[in-house]
């Protein structure tokens, strides 16, 4: 035959095969429980049992997997330690290998620069937003929350509604960030949202605007330089943190009551995080961690977070095919402060992080004496 | 000349005062767990899982594995530079210094690079290569500690003229460190061992990093982000290791002692 | 009453070839029994202290891309990094010498007081214990008792009517976190320091009785200075102990105290994009600055030591 019916022939052979393989994907599911079965270990990293509600998730995927062990490094950890793990166990096949990872946006792109990360594209690829992902399929955003306080009734009487209420005499010695502003991507936020709600524009402006926030509260007395948590919260050192809704929710419902508290949306900014997900591109056990990749990203996983109170990245998707349960739902904020959420861009918040975590000292710093 | 302990006694009040004040303080904490009483929540939650136990007895073990290679590496050293080679002491002193600078999460992804699966001494491949690596991370943690206190007990004995008699008498040189210099330090000893021990049940970074079940790891996992845990868990640990150093004391009466006559 | 000081007399110990030995080759008068004696500590020293020291000494050198560069060190010379180191030194400082002071005074009350027996065995088991309680526990545990609602506060307020902070007084302070610091280093202090007061022989005392000398004469010509090595040697300790400590400060003061500790954790572990290379270089700092405290501490115990020979 001549070239041009070649030509024709193949193109038809490569749809044939193009749609042969999207079918594969589907069905590969089982394949890949086979492969990581083999595997027979699945090692993550940083994932605290309360956050997001990982530890239901995770006995969750055993049950539903029976035959992976998942070997839980270091809870406690931060993004930079989890990119450290990768990079140190490089040679690694042993257990203290992290398979996957989940941190802050801003170490997507930049892992994927060091060759860190491998590209995985889950099943459900399509139904994530363009804005949350890496078009390779390096990395993807996981889950959101937006920043709220936590307030411990037993000690406020009236819980602050917004932002600037922050700034009021009665609120002397209450307020507290839920980590370091100089390192932790939940203080950071925090330090950008009390920008936001002066009105500066997402980015740099609106981490200085925060954190001449913060200095004012920090002068009027109003801030405590303790690292906010639900001990502290609890023991009275810190009754208003702000920190991320789905922390804040967690924290609530383990006080069981004791102290009386509420969580609080502040009304002039409301600023939502990103986390995403990433393959190891080390990972001595890759099936188990595509495996638990498809998991995280079907219904099913992304229930699991929002049974901790993250709303997943696909929550917009779930929603409209009403898969979400209306118990869940209902244990929620109020979903119409999540449609004016901002989501600051990969290069806002690097350039809010970079200024706030420069002058911090300068500008807020208690200045022990 | 008649002495009057009552500044002994005021010392020991004042400093008893300080100590256990801010314990009080913790345990009142979390005994507050309900509303308007005070019970035991808290600790039932923390202790009821079984993996409680093995943690513990897991850090126990580990403890005193570090407790034993540290001595077997600490003392000899000691005792022959302060006999033999003191210009080795300033180097010696500097090195046993830097685990306190170094920050454990730099030590530990540094033992990683060097002993993982594909390296000459690949000990992180089994539970049991993993658990050596896990035990020597602590005694290097625990390696100021350990060599201070051994240092100053042997400061304290005249080392060359015991040396000097046991040689005349007939000693090897593993003899008079077993037999003659061990049972003088023996407070000493323990001082390093009460320190390892304590390191060991506390440690979380480097067994969590490391994949083994440690208590550290345990305490971690449970009382995280939890507001009544942690100082339950605080308090049971502080206990417990309380505990264990008090039967490491108890067992060490059945050591050889020295014979000077102290006050 | 001779204290050890090496190979200053020539005798038939083992190992060594005679009497006078000229210095000469590479064990020059030491014997292969030193050698092994040492080698065990020489080795791990090697292995798990000073190589991954070593890495830390490169990864400072490296620059981003990784390149060989000298940024990190000029980095190291901002106002801010300059500040948290003085401020690092002036808590260990502080709080070593306090520790120092506060432990000997209890380790000599509790040893030489004529306390109840199982005092002392109390007594050091705790301080095993309470050397180690650092970090989180701690400072919550001085946050109940200290803080602004804190079990000693509250008390006070209420039972005395004496408002401790509208006195001045704040746990989140220098002095705050010096006195927080001090529940490990005091104990540290009685657990090393207890075997060198064992050591004072009772026969010194009474033979400074003997002739007429006062406790305070005993202790300022006889105890003192053969502690004093002792004391340095611990000084030193205390001062790298809580020069390296950042868990407590951490979780105490959080994000209004500046120290190394913190800046370092800040750049190798935080949730946003750090410079690792700082972060050695701020270790690499640390280490430079424990080197010459404890030159320092080796200069004075070498001329305090002089009078022991």
């Amino acid at each position: 035959m001549n070239l041009k019916s070649a030509l024709a022939a193949s193109v038809s052979v490569l749809a044939v095969l193009g749609s042969t393989v999207s079918t594969f994907a589907a069905t590969d599911l089982a394949a890949l429980y086979d492969a990581a079965k083999a595997e027979g270990q699945l090692t993550v990293i940083a994932l605290p049992h309360d956050w997001c509600g990982y530890g239901a998730v995770i006995d969750a995927f055993k049950a539903k997997y029976p035959g992976i062990t998942v070997n839980e490094l270091n809870p406690d950890a931060g993004s930079g330690d989890e990119i450290e793990a990768i990079k140190a166990n490089k040679g690694n096949t042993g257990p203290q290998a992290p398979d996957v990872i989940d941190v802050g946006l801003s170490f997507g792109p930049s892992s994927k620069a060091d060759g860190l990360i491998q590209a995985y594209k889950v099943s459900t690829w399509d139904s994530i937003p363009d804005s949350a992902k890496d078009a390779d399929g390096f990395w993807y955003g996981d889950y959101y929350g937006v920043m709220s306080f936590l307030v411990n009734k037993d000690l406020v009487a009236n819980s602050p509604t917004s932002w600037a209420d922050l700034k009021k005499p009665e609120y002397a010695n209450q307020f507290a960030l839920a980590g370091d502003p100089r390192a932790a991507n939940q203080a950071i936020s925090a330090v950008h949202a009390a920008g936001l709600s002066t009105g500066a524009k997402p980015g740099a402006d609106a981490g200085t605007a925060g954190l001449n926030f913060l200095a004012e509260l920090n002068k009027a007395g109003n801030f405590v330089p303790v690292i906010g948590k639900a001990a502290p919260l609890a023991q009275g050192t810190t009754p208003i943190v702000a920190a991320w809704d789905y922390n804040a929710l967690a924290w609530k419902d383990g006080f069981a009551g004791n102290p009386k508290a509420e969580v609080v949306v502040p009304s002039d900014a409301v600023v939502a995080g990103v986390y995403i997900q990433a393959i190891s591109a080390y990972a001595p056990h890759p099936n188990a961690a595509k495996l638990w990749m498809e998991y995280l990203y079907s219904d099913e996983g992304q229930i699991g977070w929002l049974a901790g109170y993250c709303h997943p990245i696909r929550f917009n998707d779930l929603a409209a095919k009403n898969a979400i349960p209306a118990d869940l739902l209902a244990k929620l904020p109020d979903p119409a402060l999540y449609a004016k959420a901002v989501f600051p861009t990969l290069d806002e918040q690097a350039a809010a992080k970079d200024a706030i975590t420069k002058n911090w000292d300068s500008v807020v710093g208690a200045n022990v004496q | 000349m008649k002495r009057s302990k009552t500044w002994a006694w005021v010392v020991f009040i004042l400093g008893a005062l300080y100590f256990i004040v801010p314990l009080l303080a913790t345990v009142q904490f979390s005994l507050s767990i309900r509303r308007g009483t005070l019970s035991l929540d808290a600790y039932t939650n923390v202790i009821q899982s079984p993996q409680f136990q093995q943690t513990f007895s897991y850090s126990l073990i580990v403890g005193a594995a570090a407790i034993v290679v540290g001595l077997f590496i600490v003392v000899p050293a000691a005792y022959f530079v302060r006999l033999r080679a003191p210009q080795l002491r300033p180097v010696i002193e500097f090195v046993t210094l830097l685990p306190l600078i170094i920050p454990p999460i730099i030590l530990v992804f540094g033992y990683i690079r060097m002993y993982n699966s594909s390296s000459i001494l690949p000990l992180t491949n089994s539970a049991l290569g993993t658990d050596i690596l896990l035990t020597l991370a602590y005694v290097a943690l625990a390696l100021p500690y350990m060599y201070r206190a051994v240092d100053t007990g042997l400061r304290t004995i005249d080392v060359q003229t015991l040396t000097e008699a046991a040689n005349i008498l007939g000693a090897n040189t593993v003899t008079i460190l077993l037999r003659v210099i061990f049972p003088n330090i023996i407070v000493a000893v323990l001082s390093g061992a009460f320190l390892t021990l304590a390191i060991v049940i506390g440690e979380f970074t480097i067994a969590s990093l490391l994949n083994r079940p440690a208590f550290g790891v345990y305490m971690q996992n449970v009382g995280a982000n939890r507001a009544y845990e942690p100082a339950a868990l605080a308090v049971i640990s502080f206990v417990i290791t309380w505990g264990a150093m008090g039967m490491i004391q108890l067992l060490a009466r059945f050591a050889p002692k020295t014979a000077i006559r102290t006050d | 009453m001779s204290s050890n000081s090496g190979t200053s007399t020539p005798s038939a110990t083992p190992g060594s070839p005679g009497v006078v030995s000229v210095r000469r080759g590479f064990l020059s008068g030491h014997g292969w029994g030193e050698v092994i004696g040492v080698a065990p500590f020489l080795i791990f020293a090697v292995l798990f202290l000073v190589v991954p020291t070593l890495y830390l000494a490169y990864g400072a050198f490296v620059g981003r891309d990784g390149q060989f560069t000298l940024q990190n060190i000029i980095d190291l010379g901002t106002p801010q990094i300059i500040n948290s180191f003085w401020i690092s030194i002036r808590v260990s400082a502080a709080s070593a010498i306090l520790g120092a002071l506060i432990g000997l005074i209890l380790a000599l009350a509790i040893i030489r007081g004529r306390l109840p027996s199982g005092i002392r065995s109390a007594v050091m088991t705790f301080s095993g214990v309470a050397s180690n309680f650092a970090g989180i526990p701690l400072a919550f545990a001085f946050l109940s008792t200290l803080g602004r609602l804190g079990l000693v506060t509250v008390i006070l307020k209420t039972v005395f009517a004496f408002d401790i902070y509208r006195a001045g007084f704040n746990l989140l302070s220098f002095w705050g976190l010096t006195l927080t610091y001090c529940y490990f280093q005091i104990p540290l202090m009685v657990l090393i320091i207890a075997p060198a007061i064992d050591g004072l022989r009772k026969e010194w005392t009474e033979a400074a009785e003997t002739l007429g000398a006062t406790r305070f004469q005993f202790w300022r010509y006889v105890g003192l200075p053969i502690l004093w090595p002792n004391l340095l040697g611990t000084l030193s300790l205390l001062f790298a102990n809580a020069f390296g400590a950042i868990a407590t400060a951490y979780a105490l003061t959080g994000s209004s105290l500046n120290i190394v500790p913190i800046l370092l954790y800040a750049q190798i572990r935080g949730d946003v994009l750090q410079n690792p290379g700082l972060g050695a270089a701020l270790a690499l700092g640390m280490i430079l600055i424990t080197a010459v405290a404890n030159v320092i501490y080796l200069v004075i115990r070498t001329r305090a030591e002089r009078w022991l020979k």
